[in-house]
């Protein structure tokens, strides 16, 4: 170190230092590779959809009265057993249903709303629906009502119990109003159902009318709702089997059913037209016979009596309806 | 006149009703994003409207690698996209040994004793060349900048 100090003033010295300096840099510099090398390695990237849920508007109506309160469920394809979704709610005029993404059938209307009223006199209903993925679904507008009275059941021959196809039939008020609720007729195999509003389960008047259609008078069955829904008669129409000879029918209005076949006996009722009169024996003018009265106790009662044979008309099984539905 | 009408109709559902909204966000912060080729903005990118179908990502930032991305975006409420950028590191690859030459992952090749490079992090592999011939093989891993020294392994023999 002294040695260098005590030449440094010298110019050779310097000289000598600044080439040795350059080697000795030379020898440390690093080149520079001209590009990026990468690895192509598998980027990492999270993709994450959301698809948002599916809001199902249900607007609703009540004709009668709102129930206190109104079950709910949803089925997708087909199913009626587990629901996807299952809420009670208040009866509010318009019911918004949220259901997780890509949960429904979107091919087919296979999914369906259950609306449950929940009160017995309420009736449930499925709305069946076409499905998406997620968004928004307006269902129709919905009534939520009192659920409707049926009545169904088969129509026979009194006398050999066949079926009747063709029989009108309709349930109504009974009394003053009359009023008709609902009209049917039998199928092929004597079938019929009818059903009224389930406004009319608190009417003890309900009456099922079978037979509107045919020669003689139909005949009456009052429907009591009062513990059910749906009711089942089957209704036999025509002469009793009890009736052995040939079965006649009244053909006007009116006609005196007499207690002896003697001019001026006692006239006991006045026949309606088609009411069925099973003939015993005869004379020259009157036939002899009976007719079955329906007491106020739902008994039938068989009645003897004469009528005048021009007020009867003979009953066949081929011409018991009237006008166009003659068989 | 009708298909004009009938035309910007389905032009105007598309646009109000069939748009994903798009959340982007990055690793390193602040990358530029380019979507489909043209620069929607940097990173952290939110409710970017985009319509459903085949799109290209592109993100970019200095001392990262570039990724490319592309996706078919389905037809939903949003979508959200996380990358993670690799880093590119500053290496120092020396050797005292002579006359060797070197290749890294098959196709970059030098022969220099001292050189700085510029590595992708991860595994790279690396072929080292004497006379033409292969005189090793292996893998190295980069995941910081550093000096790295190679030195011919030697048989026990020797």
């Amino acid at each position: 170190m002294k040695i260098l100090v005590k030449y440094m003033h010298q110019p050779r010295i310097w000289f000598l230092s600044i080439i040795l300096g350059f080697i000795g840099c030379s020898g440390l510099r690093w080149d520079k590779y001209p590009e990026v090398i990468y690895n192509d390695r598998e980027p990492l990237i999270s993709v994450t959809y959301d698809y948002g849920e599916i809001e199902i508007r249900i607007p609703l109506y009540y004709p009668r009265y709102r129930p206190k309160q109104i079950g709910f469920q949803v089925f997708a394809n087909d199913d009626t057993t587990f629901p996807l979704l299952s809420v009670i709610q208040e009866p509010l005029d318009e019911v918004v249903l949220f259901l997780p993404h890509g949960v429904l059938d979107i091919e087919s209307a296979s999914n369906r709303i259950r609306i449950i009223p929940q009160d017995v006199d309420f009736w449930t209903r499925y709305i069946p629906f076409k499905g998406i993925n997620s968004g928004r679904i307006d269902l129709p507008l919905t009534p939520v009502d009192f659920t409707p009275l049926l009545v169904e059941g088969i129509v026979t021959w009194a006398q050999n119990d066949s079926t009747l196809s063709n029989i009108d039939l309709q349930m109504g008020l009974s009394g003053p109003s009359g009023a008709i609720l609902a009209k049917a007729t039998t199928d092929v195999n004597g079938y019929y159902q009818m059903g009224i509003p389930g406004e009319f389960m608190k009417s003890g008047n309900i009456e099922l009318v079978a037979g509107t259609n045919l020669v003689f008078q139909p005949i009456r069955l009052k429907l009591d709702y009062s513990s059910t829904k749906g009711l089942y008669r089957n209704i036999s129409i025509g002469p009793p089997k009890t009736h052995l000879g040939p079965v006649y029918f009244t053909n006007k209005k009116n006609v005196h059913f007499r207690e002896s076949p003697e001019i001026g006996s006692q006239t006991l009722f006045l026949l309606e037209k088609g009411e069925i009169f099973s003939v015993e024996k005869m004379t020259t003018g009157e036939y002899f016979g009976n007719i079955e009265i329906t007491l106020s106790d739902g008994k039938i009662q068989k009645m003897d009596g004469w009528v005048l044979k021009e007020d009867l008309s003979l009953m066949e099984i081929g011409s018991i309806y009237n006008g166009d539905n003659k068989k | 006149m009708k298909y004009l009408i009938s035309s910007l109709f389905v032009i105007i559902i598309d646009l109000v009703f069939a748009q994903v909204s798009l959340n982007i966000n990055a690793i390193p912060r602040k990358v530029d994003v380019l979507l489909d080729g043209e620069k929607i903005g940097t990173t952290p990118l939110t409710d970017i409207k985009i319509k459903p179908g085949s799109h290209s990502f592109e993100l970019k930032k200095k001392g990262y690698a570039s990724l490319r991305h592309s996706i078919d975006v389905n037809p939903a409420e949003s979508l959200k996209m996380d990358y993670y950028l690799n880093p590119i590191y500053f290496i120092k690859f020396f050797t005292e040994e002579r006359g060797l030459t070197f290749e890294l992952n098959d196709n970059h090749k030098w022969s220099q004793n001292k050189i700085r490079l510029e590595i992708e992090a991860g595994v790279h592999s690396l072929r080292v060349y004497q006379d033409k011939k292969i005189i090793d093989e292996q893998n190295f891993i980069v995941d910081e900048p550093k000096s790295i020294e190679y030195i011919i392994k030697k048989k026990i023999s020797d």
